[in-house]
């Protein structure tokens, strides 16, 4: 692996060594370097939101494809669309909703940018109604960053994707979790059932109806229920010694105007950062990227002096700098240019239970504090420039860097014969301690079972992680191969178990690597190898059902044979009783969306999964049943008559009669219980019967037309050319069959 | 080991069901599926789900025999499948007996569901089956492990001779095609070659 040539040499963290302008690390946007832009005011800011100025190389290649491929603005793709756009990921347009959950997947591993407030500016912006400070203002905002963003990977190409985001976190409780979090082990998911549990509560209405909500074709999406179960599940993790992604990867110190000392505070900040109480643990890397920020108060504060503040900090840190302009005044509803906050969707399971409870009183505002527009503008502005020009560019930088000066001394052969060498001899590593033995490479902490972060396992980790939120899958896969086998020299369960699952998602994410049968299996290999790690050896079973629905879920997106895997894993989910109650039941629904997705070979009837795909979404409904969710069910089982509609003879009667009986069974259970939950008197079957007999009936003859014209060509059903002149009797068939 | 086994018509309607279980190793005959006595329509629905599979098989194959065509590994339950020229399909549900379950149910699901068509999992089940009964004879391996080839040997002996009264059974000239076979012969012949082989 070669880095760009372009790669700048490395750039030390900003140290507080006045005047020392650091603008070697920027030459790549040369058109956008804002240092010596003397303007500063709003409308600057404002433009930069409408029309963000991508990098040159982007905007020759992007315009037309843009123009070409009209989207509808809610939808956000996760298809890269790029010069190289015939490498566009293989799932274009064939199925929606796998679009949809590969976005969210690939959204769940962002970069994480810690927020560390001075007191003053945490006060200033509590005056805004925001109690959780400043972090808890700029916290929505950086989960999308507005307009495309461009990223350059490890051979050099650009691609731009439009829901790139960061995800800021309050640095005094990132670091919280000691190395070994694994106490609980399966409270954080009890977490995410009781999230479920709580969110089923409030939308089990009469009306519960609009929890599948169809698109026109009458295929239904992902129901959102299992959507917000996936994104749950997704943002359990904590900062881990085993994977970096919750791990800084830099820290956004903001001072505001109303500081008497404002460069003595940065410096105080910044060397909490360091080595102060908001110094991060041994297994974190210390150098990650600072930004400094001034929060000016336009209400209070004259605009003037904090030019001439930020002026000044500009030349004493660089580039990392921003003047945020905030108002300080509490916006209420009825201002005419008020804006409401948007929600976080990543809101870990336990915030979402214990956080917000108080919006529950507050019906008026839905739960969410109002901003000033020109506050939103300025917080958008803020949070591109600080992805788009900081975090993203450092990052690259880093994987650059790290691939030149780690990772390719290891691929190469005289790499190997190294690490074999010094794994073997023991000569020619300084680190080896001699009381380890055989294998290890004696970086391992085995006592408190972690890397520090200087080792060459956990850089390269690093690097892998870096390259896989910059959305470099092809890097990082290999990255994590090379790292899967020193893992297992150490003993390392449970890196090596996140090294052999990130290593399967990477490839499943990598568009070229396309689904054959052999990948298939080479990834399968991969995911038992990762979950029996994460399972047998470390008992980590959070990590473990995260492994395997992100397995399920881009295994599913592939399509194909790859779908038949897919239900097989969350088979396996289900089997181990990884998930709760409502998991089951949510799982039990996915297994019958994959094998749903398995398509008829063109022209013929079989080769489709669906006599499967309704056999899951009958015991999806029996599932939801037992759990007292007639509304639940009743759409699986909706969901089970459409996707039996195919399969099944003339009448849409089962011909196996007690397959027949509990269905019947099951139906009439479930129309019951939804009944009695809309508080009609079950006893009287007549109404009951009325009551939801004429959508039955009206169904099961749009069917029966269907069949028919279906049935004229035997060929086509798969049956022997004689029995095509039996059909006409099938009804008779039936009917004894029934008997 | 519990068998289920199905004569489906070409329209999928069963023509002929019989449960049974293993007489080898000191079994005494009688099926004891995983599945609680109020849940038996499992078998059916797993036996009807496996069609899909079926369908697919019998055109990428040109035996009559398609061996074992699909796992179902929540309960491991094993599917193998027979075709007759008539486009009547017998299916043949097999079921490692309970103890043996988390060991059948890892090399299942480890290696079968993967491809589902063909025995390509014979190796891992083999290695998980040769640990779960090591006690036993070799001869009767197939009690334990669905996927060995001395299974799928046994299995394509019995579709065979099921196969043979089956062919005598229809050319009765009270017999039409599609009825419910009821003849109380066939049905003991069945249950002899499931005595012989299975």
């Amino acid at each position: 692996m070669t880095s760009p040539g372009d790669a700048a040499p490395v750039k030390p963290p900003p140290s507080f060594s006045p005047g020392v302008p650091r603008v070697a690390s920027k030459t790549r946007y040369p058109n956008q370097r804002r240092d010596s832009s003397p303007s500063l005011d709003a409308d600057l800011a404002e433009s930069r939101v409408a029309s963000p100025t991508p990098p040159l190389s982007a905007t020759t290649s992007e315009l037309p494809i843009r123009s070409a491929s009209p989207r509808t603005p809610s939808f956000r793709s996760s298809t890269p669309q790029l010069a190289r756009s015939s490498l566009g990921s293989p799932v274009d347009g064939r199925f929606e909703g796998s679009e949809e959950i590969r976005s969210l997947i690939i959204r769940s591993f962002s970069p994480v940018v810690g927020v560390y407030a001075s007191a003053d500016t945490d006060e200033l912006v509590r005056q805004k109604g925001f109690a959780g400070g400043f972090w808890q203002l700029i916290r929505p905002f950086g989960e999308t960053i507005p307009g495309k963003l461009v990223i350059r990977d490890s051979v050099g190409a650009s691609r731009s994707w439009e829901d790139y985001g960061v995800r800021f976190v309050d640095l005094g409780n990132n670091n919280q979790s000691p190395p070994e979090s694994s106490g609980g082990r399966s409270s954080p998911l009890a977490h995410v059932e009781e999230v479920l549990e709580k969110q089923l509560g409030s939308l089990d209405d009469p009306l519960g109806g609009s929890l599948y909500p169809k698109d026109f074709l009458g295929f239904p999406s992902t129901s959102p229920l299992y959507k917000l179960y996936l994104r749950q599940l997704l943002s359990i993790a904590s900062a881990t010694p085993h994977e970096t992604f919750r791990h800084p990867v830099a820290c956004v110190i903001a001072i505001s105007s109303r500081n008497t000392a404002p460069l003595e505070t940065l410096r105080r900040l910044y060397a909490d950062t360091n080595n102060g109480d908001k110094r991060v643990p041994d297994w974190i890397h210390p150098e990650y990227l600072r930004y400094y920020v001034l929060v000016h108060d336009e209400d209070r504060d004259d605009i003037t002096e904090s030019t001439k503040l930020y002026d000044q900090m500009k030349r004493h840190f660089g580039l990392h700098c921003h003047l945020l302009r905030l108002r300080s005044n509490q916006c209420v509803v009825t201002d005419d240019d008020s804006v409401q906050v948007p929600e976080c969707e990543w809101l870990s399971p336990s915030e979402r239970l214990y956080g917000r409870t108080e919006p529950l009183v507050d019906l008026d505002t839905g739960g969410l504090p109002h901003v000033f527009e020109s506050d939103v503008m300025a917080i958008k502005a803020f949070v591109r420039e600080l992805v788009a020009q900081s975090v993203v560019p450092y990052m690259e930088n880093r994987v650059a860097v790290w691939n030149d000066q780690v990772a390719s001394r290891r691929r190469g052969i005289s790499g190997r014969f190294m690490s074999m060498s010094r794994r073997w001899a023991g000569f020619g590593s300084g680190s080896r301690s001699s009381l380890t033995s055989g294998g290890a490479s004696g970086n391992y902490d085995t006592a408190h079972g972690y890397y520090k972060s200087d080792a060459p396992e956990a850089v390269l980790r690093k690097m892998a992680d870096f390259a896989f939120m910059l959305r470099d899958w092809k890097l990082s896969a290999s990255t994590y191969e090379l790292l899967r086998s020193d893992y297992a020299n150490d003993k390392a369960w449970k890196y090596h178990a996140g090294a052999y699952e990130m290593s399967a998602v990477s490839m499943l994410l990598s568009p070229s690597s396309m689904g054959t049968k052999v990948k298939i299996d080479a990834i399968d290999q991969m995911l038992e190898t990762a979950s029996y790690s994460y399972l047998t050896r470390c008992s980590d079973a959070p990590n473990t059902l995260r492994c395997l629905t992100l397995a399920m879920e881009l295994l599913k997106s592939r399509g194909g044979s790859a779908v038949e895997s897919a239900a097989k894993w969350a088979m396996r989910v289900m089997d181990q009783g990884l998930a709760g109650s409502i998991g089951q039941g949510l799982f039990s629904e996915r297994i019958s969306a994959c094998y749903a997705a398995r398509n008829a070979v063109p022209g013929m009837k079989w080769g489709s999964r669906r006599r499967k795909a309704g056999m899951w979404s009958v015991f999806a409904a029996d599932l939801w049943l037992r759990l007292g969710k007639p509304s639940l069910a009743s759409a699986a089982l909706e969901e089970a008559e459409r996707l039996y509609a195919d399969v099944l003879q003339g009448d849409g009667a089962f011909s196996m009669p007690e397959m027949q009986t509990f269905i019947d069974n099951l139906r009439h259970a479930v129309k019951v219980e939804y009944l009695e939950a809309r508080g009609l008197d079950t006893r009287d079957e007549t109404a009951t019967a009325a009551a939801l007999g004429t959508e039955e009936t009206s169904e099961q003859l749009d069917r029966r037309k269907n069949r028919k014209s279906l049935v004229v060509n035997p060929l086509d059903s798969g049956l022997s050319p004689t029995q095509g002149m039996r059909d006409n009797d099938n009804a008779a068939d039936d009917d004894f069959e029934r008997a | 080991m519990s068998y289920y086994f199905t004569i489906l018509s070409p329209t999928d309607v069963p023509l002929f069901n019989i449960a049974f279980g293993t007489s080898k190793s000191g079994g005494d005959g009688i099926a004891r599926f995983r599945f609680p006595d109020t849940a038996q329509y499992m078998n059916q629905f797993i036996i009807h789900s496996s069609l899909d599979m079926v369908e697919e098989a019998q055109w990428m194959n040109g035996n009559m025999y398609l061996k074992h065509i699909d796992t179902y590994p929540p309960a491991s339950a094993y599917i193998s499948a027979f075709l007759t020229p008539s486009g009547a399909r017998f299916l043949l549900l097999h079921q490692p007996p309970h103890a043996a379950g988390p060991n059948a149910n890892a090399g299942g699901s480890g290696g079968g569901g993967g491809g589902g068509i063909g025995g390509g999992s014979s190796i891992l089940g083999g290695s998980f089956a040769a640990g779960s009964s090591a006690a036993r004879a070799s001869a009767s391996s197939i009690a334990a492990n669905p996927t060995s080839p001395q299974t799928e040997e046994a299995v394509r002996q019995f579709m065979a001779e099921v196969y043979e009264n089956y062919v005598k059974t229809v050319m009765n000239p009270f017999y039409r095609q599609g009825m419910e076979i009821r003849s109380a012969v066939f049905r003991s012949r069945v249950t002899a070659a499931g005595r012989k082989w299975l």
